[in-house]
């Protein structure tokens, strides 16, 4: 019975296989996450289909994703909000689609991080294209796709080893980028990407909180915000024109059948802050933006709670301080009743 | 459903489980196999289901019928009924867009200015597959050369069984229908092959094509870039070996999978990229539709009968169906047309500049063949001409200033992966996966289980669709 005994060295070497990789991730600092993928985006994009006039959807890039804490706003609200912002993205996608594809009359409260709101209308750029692979992701899923995410959860939350983000972080250690971050040279002559590492954890509820090491560690702080840099210095001229276009056109749709948009601009510091100043004036682009916009608008700059806030990176703020800033962004959108069921 | 995905893996359990318990009868465990085969398609698309349906009503109530009807005239529309049914799936689902296309191309080059409205319609996934087997079905019935299904179980069992329902291999109704007639139980020794065989086709899939080489084939030829000629090459070599990969790996597993019930599917890949020659590569690459083109299609149209004129004619013809059966475009169409010519050529020279194949020069032909075949799959992978164009040009040096975007590490593994890949298919073109199974010690079979295992656990891929679910 040669096959057999093959079979069963075959599953024990494999076991243990698995169970020294698990192991030895772990002694290197790794701890079992789950991943910011578009399965959990479209399963928190579901509960908008059923959402009412009470509830509030963040929309926007990665600065609402961590600034906006959303145990922290339930608490203080008694509902939690509905997080479909999206790392690098432009958040017009997702507004899009939830003004003309929902029902939905609730409020948005939309993250404008200027570089990314104002970058493109071109569908197949990257600030486009990643929300819109969410939103059609949603709409396309199958029945399998669902059962596989939620036959997938207790493994993510369990093992390091089943750890593979879509962001493609430079410290996956999935067998892919395990790959690709092996280099031989520069073949093409082109830039050189800094590697870009982990540095939020991410809930069931798609809440997004920095990891204390990027809080702590400012060897490992300055190589995210090498990446800012990096993506700052190469980014395309900001196409505010057609953008505001779009956006303006969308809004109305939306105040037209009763729902309400809120914008906000999440602290950023450092040179991501004096790069933002300088490529895209603030009265050029957010003071216009809510000028013809005409909806409730907070930016940090504005008030004295929130305007010396310092972003661990340059751009997004700790778990605490985003603990902080949700508080206080409430308070302050409280006192204006921009939100109705505050 | 995916065989590379959690929920099959709980799917397969399950049914295993049930097949292999005590308290059904054979018949109760076809009717489970049935309706988990409806699951198993249902939940990627419930409302689809209906399709298959449709297809198994009217082939299985078209091949009663002829089983019967002894009017030649009748018999022909029986067989008409069916085709119509099935060729009209294929046609609405897979081609409508096409043709529409193509007729508005051509109303507007005599300035009609009419404008086509596109449906946007949901290609059903596998629908060439099953089109294809419950057609042969029926053909074989009208041509006398199968027996009825003995029950509409039996049939429709035929038409979905789950595990090549939607990329094959393409089964004839006597070779899978008859194992439904006795209750069939995997032997021990054959219920591990099958999971080996399994593991076999989910490396293939998961590790080799879809995180070694997918993401250099996706690149290159989502360039718009006029590219360096290397790198025109590695992307289509990375495309080669991804499509083999790929494609056996989900006839792997499906047969693995059927083994593991006890029902015997057949072989569709014998190392194909060793082929010595066209005739020898359509063989050994996607066996089950190549042996379907030619018992329905090629044979029909005359074959090797009628001269070497109506031949040629045949050869092309076929292979130029056998190209729009993969895709809807005109890029599938120039595929199969460059095989046919191969065909065609690889015929006149064995006519006029026949040589002997011999050992020595065997792998260098095989070399060539493979080339070859690489430039029509330069065709298959892109999605417009200009792409393609712009690739065949980068790989012949007709572009001096081309583009260079693989970075070093990409081509060494490209190279490395497609390079072993060759040998390997060389090294074992005339034996078996079995034979060298048994000639191995069992630790080293152990041991690369075990590793085939272990790449697979740590890729874990992100249940990428497996490429011919689109055809």
């Amino acid at each position: 019975m040669k096959l057999k005994q093959s079979f069963i060295i075959a599953i024990l070497l494999a076991i243990i296989s698995i169970i020294t990789w698990e192991f030895y991730w772990r002694s290197q600092g790794n701890y079992p996450t789950l991943n910011d993928e578009r399965s959990l985006w479209a399963n928190t994009r579901s509960n908008v289909d059923k959402a009412t006039k009470d509830d509030v959807v963040i929309l926007g890039a990665s600065r609402a994703f961590f600034d906006i804490q959303l145990q922290t706003w339930e608490s203080i609200t008694g509902r939690m909000p509905i997080q479909l912002a999206s790392t690098g993205s432009s958040p017009l996608p997702t507004f899009h689609d939830i003004v003309n594809n929902t029902n939905f009359t609730g409020t948005i409260l939309i993250g404008v991080t200027p570089g990314l709101f104002f970058s493109t209308t071109n569908t197949q750029a990257f600030p486009w294209n990643r929300p819109q692979t969410k939103v059609d992701y949603y709409k396309k899923r199958t029945y399998a796709q669902r059962l596989n995410y939620q036959l997938s959860v207790p493994l993510q939350k369990n093992f390091v080893f089943m750890s593979a983000d879509e962001e493609e972080w430079s410290d996956d250690i999935d067998l892919k980028s395990l790959l690709r971050v092996i280099k031989m040279g520069n073949r093409t002559g082109g830039p050189v990407d800094p590697p870009f590492y982990y540095f939020g954890d991410i809930d069931s509820n798609s809440n997004m909180r920095m990891t204390k090491k990027t809080v702590t560690d400012t060897a490992f702080a300055n190589t995210i915000i090498k990446v800012w840099h990096f993506f700052g210095a190469g980014a395309p001229p900001p196409d505010k024109e057609s953008t505001m276009k779009f956006f303006l056109k969308d809004l109305k749709k939306f105040k037209t059948r009763g729902g309400n948009v809120v914008l906000m601009r999440c602290p950023s510091s450092g040179g991501v802050r004096a790069g933002e100043n300088k490529g895209l004036p603030r009265n050029e682009y957010w003071d216009d933006l809510v000028k013809q916009a005409n909806v409730k608008a907070y930016h940090f700059e504005d008030y004295e709670s929130l305007k010396d806030l310092r972003c661990p990176e340059e751009s997004h703020l700790s778990g605490e301080d985003a603990d902080y800033y949700t508080k206080e962004l409430i308070k302050l959108m409280k006192a204006d009743n921009a939100i109705v069921n505050l | 459903m995916l065989f590379n995905s959690l929920s099959f893996v709980l799917f397969l359990v399950v049914v295993l489980a049930l097949y292999y318990s005590k308290f059904l009868n054979w018949t109760s465990k076809k009717g489970m196999l049935l309706l988990a085969s409806y699951i198993f398609y249902g939940l990627w698309n419930p409302p689809l289901v209906a399709l298959l349906w449709i297809s198994t009503m009217v082939d299985w109530t078209a091949g009663k019928k002829l089983s019967v009807e002894e009017n030649e005239r009748k018999r022909k529309m029986w067989l008409i009924l069916s085709m119509v049914v099935n060729l009209g799936f294929l046609a609405f689902f897979k081609y409508r867009d096409f043709l529409l296309d193509n007729f508005t191309t051509v109303v507007n080059t005599y300035g009609y200015g009419y404008q086509s409205q596109s449906m946007d319609i949901i290609l059903p996934m596998g629908i060439s597959f099953y089109t294809f087997q419950t057609m042969s079905y029926t053909i074989d019935m009208y041509k006398r050369k199968t027996q009825p299904a003995k029950t509409f179980l039996d049939f429709a069992l035929y038409v979905t069984f789950f595990p090549q329902l939607v990329a094959g291999p393409i089964v004839r109704a006597q070779d899978l229908i008859t194992q439904f007639y006795e209750e069939k139980k995997a032997t021990v020794n054959q219920f591990i092959w099958g999971i080996f065989l399994l593991t076999i086709g989910l490396f293939q899939k998961v590790v080799m094509a879809d995180t070694l080489l997918s993401g250099t084939a996706d690149k290159v030829f989502g360039s718009d870039k006029l590219l360096h000629g290397v790198d025109a090459w590695i992307g289509t070599l990375a495309f080669s070996g991804q499509i083999f990969f790929d494609f056996a790996g989900y006839s792997t597993c499906a047969i693995g999978i059927a083994l593991m019930l006890g029902i015997i599917l057949p072989d569709n890949f014998k190392y194909p990229y060793a082929s010595l020659g066209f005739s020898d590569l359509w063989k050994r690459w996607h066996i089950t539709l190549s042996s379907w083109l030619r018992d329905y299609l090629y044979i029909p149209l005359g074959g090797n009968r009628y001269g070497i004129l109506r031949l040629y004619v045949a050869l092309m013809v076929t292979m130029l169906l056998g190209g729009l059966w993969h895709g809807a475009a005109w890029t599938f169409i120039v595929w199969g047309g460059l095989h046919g010519t191969y065909l065609i050529l690889e015929r006149l020279q064995r006519r006029y500049l026949p040589f002997k194949i011999t050992k020595w020069n065997g792998i260098f032909l095989a070399f060539i063949t493979f080339s070859c075949v690489n430039i029509t799959w330069v065709f298959f992978r892109a999605r417009e001409f200009d792409t393609a164009w712009n690739m065949i040009k980068s790989m012949f040096y007709m572009q001096i200033d081309g583009e260079k975007i693989l970075q070093s590490f990409s081509i060494l593994k490209v190279c490395i992966v497609v390079g072993l890949l060759f040998l390997c298919h060389w090294i074992m073109r005339n034996t078996s996966m079995k034979e060298v199974s048994l000639k191995i010690p069992l630790w080293i079979l152990g041991i690369l289980w075990a590793v085939m295992l272990f790449l697979i656990a740590i890729a874990q891929g992100s249940g990428e669709q497996f490429i011919y679910f689109q055809f």
